[in-house]
């Protein structure tokens, strides 16, 4: 039989060390985004310049940062990223305004739930893009007719975002309003729009970013501007570098909006503890 | 998706001198659940005097909530009646302190006091000192443009007290407005209750599960039944105010009727 020596385990503070250069680049978040794409840059750039990859279809990044520098240079990209913006924006607010409208509506009032929420449940899996010949038969095609498909689109990421953002509100506000005996308007204003913004936020960055896809489709039809009209072009002419420019306009197009979105929910709703992003 | 409930409460403003602030008559409420109807609460009497302060205590699921409920014009009753009266035809009727945090988080702490102010149209000049006063009174005013995430659950809950009084109701209705605080803030809370009530001699219907809250707050203590929820017994409470939570506590009288209540209500949790 052995005895167990008793042993004492003892806990103390860590020596406190300034952090190093490691630990500062670790905690730099901007440090720490930017790797990633810059890895796989280079790993691009490589493997192009081995011939690993096919030039044709994915040119050296440094080419493609050399046919930025011509775009850029003679100005034009930018017209067609306001075109794009333009036709984006008019689209977006076309439609996330009456997709807030009906949400709210809707998320009030179970008798007009019942009664549209059929028709807009019916409507809303046709994928959108393929209403756009329909949509230009109906309005031309011209700019309406982009304005038009894009607020279709919008609407629905929207109307569903407030909808379930309305439903959502914990019933105690609703409560606190009857007792207060708030009218429909008072409560709409006081607790539903409150009440369902960070879903209404929710709803519009996802229509933003729905926005974009059907503008830079939308675009390959009956114009000569924007930036998904440079990318169909450079695609019948076979300049892939410029496609790629385009193609990281649009990129940074797309993560702009967002960030904007995100801007705007921040400013309109400082009663927010954190925020997500 | 808000109720609403038809208005069954009796506005006929009319009282004769001996007429109750609330009459409460044969009032009962079913609810349907499934196919099966349950009672919630059935033939309850009640007369409560103009700046009485009533505590009701019962065993949890009595009804007691539903009876608030009704009072506030929340819901409907399915028997009986209840008539409020209505000193000043400018007040509202009642303002209800509910249990949980029941502030908009999305208001400044001062746009949620003076929202029943406000929601009627009342003039700025006259929110801000309606407002201001109840702020001072519950000790918020350096939290008056905070939002209510800053502040804590004690706070939120003075925060609810402050809305209430603010509104200048005819009664004023608490479901267990303290239930989820702390030992201390609880008392806290009790206290500030019965100055801000002295100071303005509301009519108050308070519904707790703690026989001392009951005490310490009430002119009356009324048990309650479990479900269907009946007024079982009545406590007059003497203890002179203003009063304090825990002098009240060493009072040899508050252990006695604390445990006569307890004997009542314990049958009605344990059953038969």
């Amino acid at each position: 039989m052995t005895v167990q020596a008793r042993s004492l385990v003892r806990i103390t503070a860590p020596r406190q060390t300034g952090p190093t250069l490691l630990d500062r680049m670790r905690r730099s978040s901007l440090l720490m985004a930017i790797l990633a794409p810059l890895a796989i840059l280079i790993v691009w750039e490589g493997l192009t310049r081995v011939g690993l990859l096919d030039q044709r279809f994915f040119p050296a990044p440094s080419s493609i940062i050399v046919s930025m520098f011509d775009l850029v240079e003679s100005g034009r990209i930018f017209i067609d990223a306001a075109w794009t913006i333009g036709r984006m924006l008019v689209g977006f607010v076309l439609g996330a305004v009456p997709g807030i409208v009906f949400g709210i509506l809707l998320g009030l009032s179970p008798t007009v739930r019942a009664f549209l929420q059929p028709v807009i449940a019916a409507l809303y899996p046709v994928p959108k893009i393929a209403l756009f010949p329909l949509i230009m038969m109906i309005f031309g095609i011209g700019e309406a007719s982009k304005w038009a498909i894009v607020a279709i689109a919008v609407f629905f990421q929207v109307f569903y975002s407030t909808l379930a953002g309305v439903v959502n509100i914990d019933r105690i506000y609703l409560d606190v309003a009857s007792n207060f005996k708030a009218t429909r308007w008072q409560l709409c204003r006081t607790i539903a729009i409150p009440g369902a913004l960070p879903f209404i936020f929710t709803g519009c960055q996802l229509g933003i970013g729905m926005a974009l896809v059907i503008v830079v489709i939308a675009e390959n039809f009956g114009t000569q501007v924007g930036l998904g009209y440079l990318i169909w072009q450079s695609w019948q002419v076979f300049e892939v570098r410029d496609m790629f420019v385009y193609l990281l306009m649009v990129s940074l197009l797309g993560y702009g909006s967002q960030m904007a979105i995100l801007r705007l929910q921040r400013a309109v709703i400082p009663w927010k503890k954190d925020d997500a992003g | 998706m808000s109720s609403d409930p038809s208005t069954t409460l009796d506005r006929t403003g009319l009282s004769p001198p001996a007429f109750p602030k609330i009459r409460v008559r044969g009032l009962g409420k079913r609810f349907q659940v499934g196919k099966a109807w349950v009672e919630a609460i059935k033939a309850i009497d009640l007369d409560v005097q103009a700046g009485e302060f009533i505590c009701i205590v019962g065993p949890s699921g009595c009804g007691k909530t539903t009876l608030l409920r009704i009072l506030a014009d929340l819901e409907a009753p399915t028997e009986g009646e209840a008539t409020i009266e209505q000193s000043d035809p400018s007040n509202p009727l009642s303002s209800m302190i509910f249990q949980e945090s029941s502030i908009l988080p999305w208001m400044s702490i001062r746009r949620n006091v003076a929202y029943g102010l406000a929601l009627r149209g009342v003039s700025e000049a006259e929110i801000d000192k309606s407002v201001d006063r109840f702020l001072a009174l519950t000790g918020l005013d350096r939290f008056a443009d905070a939002y209510p995430h800053q502040l804590s659950g004690g706070m939120k809950q003075r925060a609810s007290v402050a809305r209430a009084f603010a509104n200048n109701p005819e009664i004023l209705l608490m479901d267990e407005p303290f239930a989820a605080l702390d030992e201390q803030n609880k008392a806290l809370l009790q206290e500030e209750l019965l100055r801000i009530w002295s100071e303005t001699r509301k009519t108050v219907i308070f519904i707790t599960h703690s026989i001392d809250e009951a005490l310490v707050l009430g002119d009356r203590v009324i048990v309650m039944s479990r479900r269907p929820g009946r007024l079982k017994a009545e406590f007059k409470i003497d203890f002179p105010r203003p009063r304090r939570v825990y002098d009240l506590k060493a009072n040899p009288e508050f252990g006695r009727i604390g445990r006569e209540i307890w004997t009542l209500l314990r049958e009605e949790v344990v059953g038969p």
